[in-house]
This record gives C-alpha cells, sequence and structure tokens, in this order.
C-alpha cells in the first residue's frame, strides 16, 4: 500500500469509528427521542405514527445506513429544542470556533516556538527558567481558571473586553465597525487559549532543540564556518520540523476539547457550546452533529499534518519496507 | 523512598490528604447548610461590613449590649427556642437617643424575620422597608433586652447577618466557601486516584499483551490507542458522563476508559526491549510458560515505570473531572472543586465581584496537581536514574 492509501484509510477508520460511537452514544442516551417531543396523553397510534416519521421503526442496521448517509451529506435533521434544522445552526457556528482555534494555535505555536529556541540558546539563563517554569505552570492549570480570572480581571472588574458573546447586540453597522466588534469579542478568548498553550510547545521545543544542538552535525557545520543563523535555521530549525508537526498533530484532540470550555466561558456562539447544551439538554440531533463536526475537524486536520509531513521529511513517503 | 521526604509535594498531598479526611468535621456546620448571606465576603477583607452575630437571652442573662460599628446588618431573625410557653415578656431594642422598641413577645414557639411583611407591620414600618436597617441605622451601643415578667426555661435567639463570614466568605446559597472547599478536596483525590489506578491497570494489562503477545494482537492494540488518541476526548467525556450518570465512580470509570493509552505504550516498548534479554531466552530455553515469564520476571520489571506513570496520570484525571464538573455534568449535590467554579460562572459571583469564590478552588486544583506532577518526576528519576543526571 501507498503511503497516502494508508494514510487516508487510516483517516476514514477514524471516521466510521467516530460514526458508530455517535450513532451508538446517542441512542444509549436516557429518553427514547419520541417522548422527549410528545405530550405522555397521545394516543398509541400516534405514536406509532411519530416513531415512523423518526424512522425509528426500522431495524437498527438499516437505521445506522441511515444515519451515515445522512450525516456524511451533512443533514443533521432538525433540533429537538429549536426545531430548526441543525445544519443551519452549526452554519453560522463554525467559522467562530475555525477562528478561535485557528488564531490561538497559530499564536501559542509561533510565540512557543520562538522562546524555545531562545531558551535553547541561551541555557542557564532566566529566560530558560521562565520558559520551564511557564512550561509546569500550563500542565497543571485548569484552563477554565485561568480564563474566568482573566474574565473577572480584564472584563468585570477592568472592564476592557466584554463579559460575553461573540458579537455586541445588536451588532454595530458597517463592515469595518462589524469586524472590531468581532476581533474585541475574540480578543480574550485568543490571548487566554495563547497563555495556556505556549508553554507546553516553549519547553518542548527548547527540549528538542538542546537534543539536536548537541549532535555531531551541528558540530561539523559549526566547524566549517557557517554563519550561527544559518546553522540555526537551516539546520537545527530544519531537523525539528517534522517532529514540530507531529507535535502539532498531537495536539489537537487537545485544543478541539478545548473549544467546549473555552466557548462555554466566555458564551461565545460556536460548536463548543453548542455541543454543551444540547448534551444537558438531551438533543440528541444536534449533540450528534456537533461531535461529528469536532472529530471531523480533528480528522482533517490530522490528514493536513500528514500532508506537510511528507512534504518536510522525504523519508515518510517510502515504504517502511524499503527503507 | 528517602529523597521523598525532601519534595515539597509529598507534604502538600500529605497535609491535602489529612484535610480531606477530616473534611467536614473541621467545621461547625455541614457544608450544604447556609449560614451567613449570600456572597458574603471573607471575615478579614471588609471591615465596615458586620460579621454575622448571634445574640442568646435567658431569663438568667435578660439582656445584651451590642457595641456597633458597622453598617446596617443585611438580616435579622428572631425566634425563641425551648420551652418558654406564654410569658407576658417581650424582647426590647434599645437604640441610641430614641425611646425602647418593643420587638417581639416571648412566646414559645414565636420566630420572625426582618423580611417578613406581619413582622415590620407590627414594628410600625412601611411594608417595603428594610427591618435591619431602620434597627440599627447608625453605630453606637444597642441594648438587646427582655421586659420584666415570670421566669421561664428557653431562650430568645437574636440573629444578625453580616456582610462576611468566614475564612473564605460565602458563595451565592450563603453556604460556608471555607467548608465547601475543604470537602471539594475529598473528590479531586478520590477521582483522580482511582482513574489513575485502573487506566494503569489497564494499560499494563494491555501493554504487557500487545508487547509479549505480538501479532495482531499487537497490531489491534496499537491501532486502537492511534484511534482513541485522535478522538478528540472531551465530547465523548461529555456524552458519557450524561449518559451513565453523574456519580463519582462512574466518572472515574469513564476517565480511566480514556486514559490508558500512554501507560500501554510505555509498557509495550519497555517488554519489547526485554523480550529478547538473554536471561528472558534462557528462561524460555529451561521451558517456563509465558504466564511465568510475564507473571515473575517481565512485570516486575515494569513497577518503577508504573509507579511513575500512574503518579503522573493523577493530574489529567483531576484536570478532567474538574473540567467535567465546571461544564456543569457533574451530580449537583456532589461539591467538588469544579462544580464550585461552574456555580460561580452561573450563579452570578462575577456580578457581585466574589472573586473569594473563584482563586481558592482553582488554585486549589493546580497545586494538588503540582504536587503530583512534583512527587511523580521524583519517582521516575528513581525508576531511571539518568533522567536525573540529564536535568543539571
Amino acid at each position: 500500500m501507498s503511503y497516502w492509501a494508508r494514510r487516508v484509510s487510516g483517516a476514514a477508520l477514524v471516521l466510521g469509528m467516530v460514526l458508530a460511537l455517535n450513532f451508538a452514544l446517542f441512542r444509549m442516551m436516557p429518553g427514547d427521542p419520541v417522548t422527549s417531543v410528545m405530550d405522555p396523553d397521545f394516543s398509541p397510534e400516534a405514536r406509532e405514527r411519530l416513531r415512523q416519521v423518526y424512522g425509528l421503526d426500522r431495524p437498527l442496521y438499516a437505521q445506522f445506513a441511515l444515519y451515515v448517509k445522512s450525516t456524511l451529506s451533512f443533514d443533521f435533521g432538525v433540533s429537538f429544542l429549536t426545531g430548526r434544522p441543525v445544519a443551519d445552526e452549526l452554519r453560522s457556528r463554525v467559522p467562530n470556533t475555525a477562528a478561535l482555534l485557528g488564531t490561538s494555535l497559530l499564536l501559542s505555536a509561533s510565540l512557543g516556538t520562538w522562546l524555545g529556541m531562545k531558551a535553547a540558546l541561551r541555557r542557564g539563563s532566566l529566560l530558560e527558567r521562565c520558559v520551564l517554569w511557564s512550561g509546569a505552570l500550563s500542565f497543571s492549570f485548569p484552563s477554565f481558571f485561568v480564563q474566568l480570572v482573566l474574565l473577572m480581571a480584564l472584563a468585570s472588574a477592568l472592564p476592557l473586553f466584554p463579559l460575553r458573546g461573540s458579537l455586541s447586540v445588536p451588532p454595530p453597522e458597517g463592515g469595518w465597525g462589524f469586524a472590531l466588534d468581532y476581533v474585541h469579542h475574540l480578543a480574550l478568548p485568543v490571548l487566554s487559549l495563547t497563555l495556556l498553550g505556549f508553554g507546553g510547545w516553549a519547553i518542548y521545543v527548547r527540549n528538542l532543540a538542546v537534543k539536536v544542538m548537541g549532535e555531531d552535525f551541528i558540530l561539523m557545520a559549526r566547524a566549517r564556518g557557517l554563519p550561527r543563523r544559518r546553522i540555526l535555521l537551516g539546520h537545527v530549525f530544519r531537523t525539528m520540523l517534522p517532529t514540530l508537526l507531529t507535535l502539532l498533530l498531537m495536539s489537537l484532540p487537545g485544543v478541539v476539547s478545548g473549544a467546549v470550555i473555552t466557548e462555554t466561558v466566555f458564551s461565545l456562539h460556536g460548536v463548543g457550546r453548542f455541543l454543551l447544551e444540547a448534551v444537558t439538554g438531551h438533543d440528541y440531533p444536534a449533540a450528534g452533529a456537533a461531535f461529528f463536526l469536532l472529530s471531523l475537524l480533528t480528522v482533517a486536520c490530522n490528514l493536513l499534518a500528514d500532508l506537510l509531513y511528507s512534504v518536510v521529511d522525504p523519508r515518510v513517503r517510502l515504504d517502511r519496507s524499503a527503507r | 523512598m528517602k529523597g521523598l521526604a525532601r519534595r515539597w509535594g509529598f507534604w502538600c498531598l500529605v497535609v491535602l490528604t489529612i484535610a480531606a479526611i477530616l473534611g467536614e468535621r473541621l467545621f461547625a456546620a455541614s457544608p450544604g447548610d447556609q449560614v451567613a448571606a449570600p456572597f458574603s465576603k471573607p471575615i478579614w477583607l471588609g471591615r465596615y461590613l458586620p460579621p454575622t452575630m448571634e445574640l442568646r437571652l435567658t431569663a438568667d442573662s435578660p439582656s445584651a449590649t451590642l457595641d456597633w460599628r458597622y453598617s446596617p446588618p443585611s438580616g435579622l431573625s428572631l425566634r425563641v427556642e425551648g420551652p418558654a410557653g406564654e410569658t407576658g415578656r417581650f424582647v426590647e431594642l434599645v437604640r441610641p437617643g430614641s425611646p425602647p422598641l418593643r420587638l417581639a413577645p416571648v412566646r414559645e414557639g414565636f420566630a420572625a424575620d426582618g423580611r417578613d411583611i406581619a413582622f415590620k407591620r407590627s414594628l410600625g414600618l412601611p411594608p417595603f422597608k428594610d427591618a435591619s436597617a431602620h434597627l440599627f441605622p447608625e453605630r453606637g451601643e444597642y441594648v438587646l433586652s427582655l421586659t420584666d415578667g415570670p421566669s421561664f426555661e428557653g431562650s430568645v435567639v437574636v440573629r444578625l447577618e453580616g456582610g462576611r463570614y468566614g475564612l473564605l466568605g460565602t458563595d451565592q446559597r450563603g453556604r460556608d466557601a471555607a467548608a465547601l472547599f475543604v470537602t471539594g478536596i475529598r473528590v479531586s483525590l478520590i477521582v483522580g486516584l482511582f482513574a489513575a489506578l485502573l487506566a494503569t491497570l489497564l494499560g499494563t494489562s494491555l501493554g504487557l499483551a500487545a508487547g509479549y503477545l505480538g501479532g495482531w494482537v499487537d497490531a489491534v492494540l496499537m491501532r486502537t490507542v492511534d484511534l482513541l488518541l485522535s478522538i478528540p476526548l472531551l465530547p465523548v467525556l461529555m456524552a458519557l458522563a450524561a449518559l451513565w450518570g453523574r456519580g463519582l465512580w462512574q466518572l472515574a470509570l469513564i476517565l480511566s476508559v480514556f486514559s490508558w493509552m500512554g501507560t500501554a505504550r510505555t509498557v509495550r516498548s519497555l517488554i519489547l526491549s526485554l523480550r529478547d534479554a538473554p536471561y528472558i531466552e534462557g528462561l524460555r530455553g529451561l521451558g517456563a510458560s509465558s504466564g511465568y515469564i510475564l507473571r515473575r520476571h517481565l512485570l516486575p520489571e515494569t513497577f518503577p515505570v508504573l509507579l511513575a506513570t500512574m503518579t503522573l496520570g493523577v493530574p489529567g484525571a483531576i484536570l478532567s473531572e474538574a473540567g467535567l464538573s465546571f461544564l456543569g455534568l457533574s451530580d449537583p449535590r456532589v461539591i467538588s472543586w469544579g462544580r464550585m467554579l461552574h456555580e460561580a460562572h452561573s450563579f452570578g459571583a462575577f456580578a457581585a465581584g466574589a472573586w473569594w469564590l473563584l482563586i481558592p478552588p482553582g488554585t486549589g486544583i493546580s497545586i494538588l496537581c503540582l504536587a503530583f506532577l512534583d512527587v511523580g518526576k521524583h519517582l521516575e528519576e528513581t525508576a531511571d536514574p539518568r533522567l536525573r543526571r540529564a536535568r543539571t
């Protein structure tokens, strides 16, 4: 099997697992979907009709096939709580979540990489100690706690940022005013996620850079009299790049999980909070759809990272046996 | 084990465990009881706010003097306890610069609250005015006393609700935040330790199987590990917590089912490196069975590493539990740190500026996690002394 066939089939397997899990989980939830939408006084005939409308009278495998088909065509059914199509509800939320996660991941990764490289270059300095500490702290501080403290300090006590929501109510007129308002609301969540994320990156990059800088080929490059900058970028950083991409890939599920908490704390209009509301409200179609979307996001990013990986590290494209 | 006593994390865990075992016994009231006005400040904050006071008047000591140096109390209640019968006596309040005011009759079972309209009317107050602000308008010396009359055995309890209470103030329901904080330690410890223990057991057995048996068992298990690692964890946990119920033990079980992967990988690689070691080959040559080799030789080799991975796994479980509780997916009757933060976030602690409901549980979680990380790092260094040299 070629490299790409293996990668894509792996991603498809994960997606299949997610679908099956989704189907099983939300069907095992307490409460029949039918009982949640109807009055207990309905006649048995009406109940039966409702079950037919929802397709609950068919055998389980047929339900599953139907479920897979409709999910893959992004038809998530109608929300039990709002009565509107779930796809419509989600469409307005996906860009918000993508903006939040994308910006914060980019910021924390670049800040962390920069600080980590600096720390590796200045072993034993104050900066290095700060990086090590910030890494340890970011692993043990619950994200929602840091965010709550930031919210209380910078939005409640010192009203620099809005307390809740993705936009002001009502949103300001005009393109620029709208964009500015959006950024203003997104600033604190992104700041908090960056603060929480960069420490882990920095500590990892520092450890990796220290290891690579001890290798013989760096000594050789230095002996050849190459400029320092070129050694750092062309040799040290180039060697680290594939590993950093793997790290990015490994951190994605956690980042997606973080969206649920961040959007809850800041009351953002995003997929994560939608999922929470759906789970607590026993809204199965909505919860299933949000879960599927979050998983799809993860799987898609995994594939993308694989693609980048094969570009920066040509060795992985070779078959394992050939290597 | 000698170096453990020199780690701050170890002593921190000892102190927290003792606090968790003592729990609510450290406090007079049960942590679920209302003890003071909602969002009372900590006692060491805001000296102009009155603390909560309780005065007891009996037939033997019929009067009490109150040196009032604060703004008006936020609430006032009065009740007659014990056998009093019909005494014909009254509770009187002497205010600075005004005539004595008859508050209430001393009659068995009598109770009144500053918010009752009937009580306000009996004092001649308009129904919408705050009784406590009217009765304690300014600073000065107040005297509460019983008028003369026949002796009786019960007592009259006058309670003035203050604006500050206890070490850490109170929450939105007027519960003692310090008692909640101490009670919350137990949940974090139980869930963290139990989930980490289960995950280690699961990870060890699956890792042993994958590493020693190899072949398709190894392939299937490692694929499963990759799969579980690439699914966003929190949404699954949320669904499962809503599905399986929200009890502590269920939560620990759910957490462990989704956190055994790291241990399995570690154990597998360790077993792979040991499997073909000459002494294992020798054992096999002597006719030892697989079970015997696994149990008596390979498993003990993994113990030091396992102890370290287990300790390092506790913070993850604690943070996951806190996250789920913060999202409101835990049992509302179980007091935990995550639950405290959830209630602070959803029930108006922000509007009240009640930071004392936010900082203690959050730092509690962090300190507990850091302590486990510290001890775990020590255990890791003991298991693999190379790490210690690399650190310097």
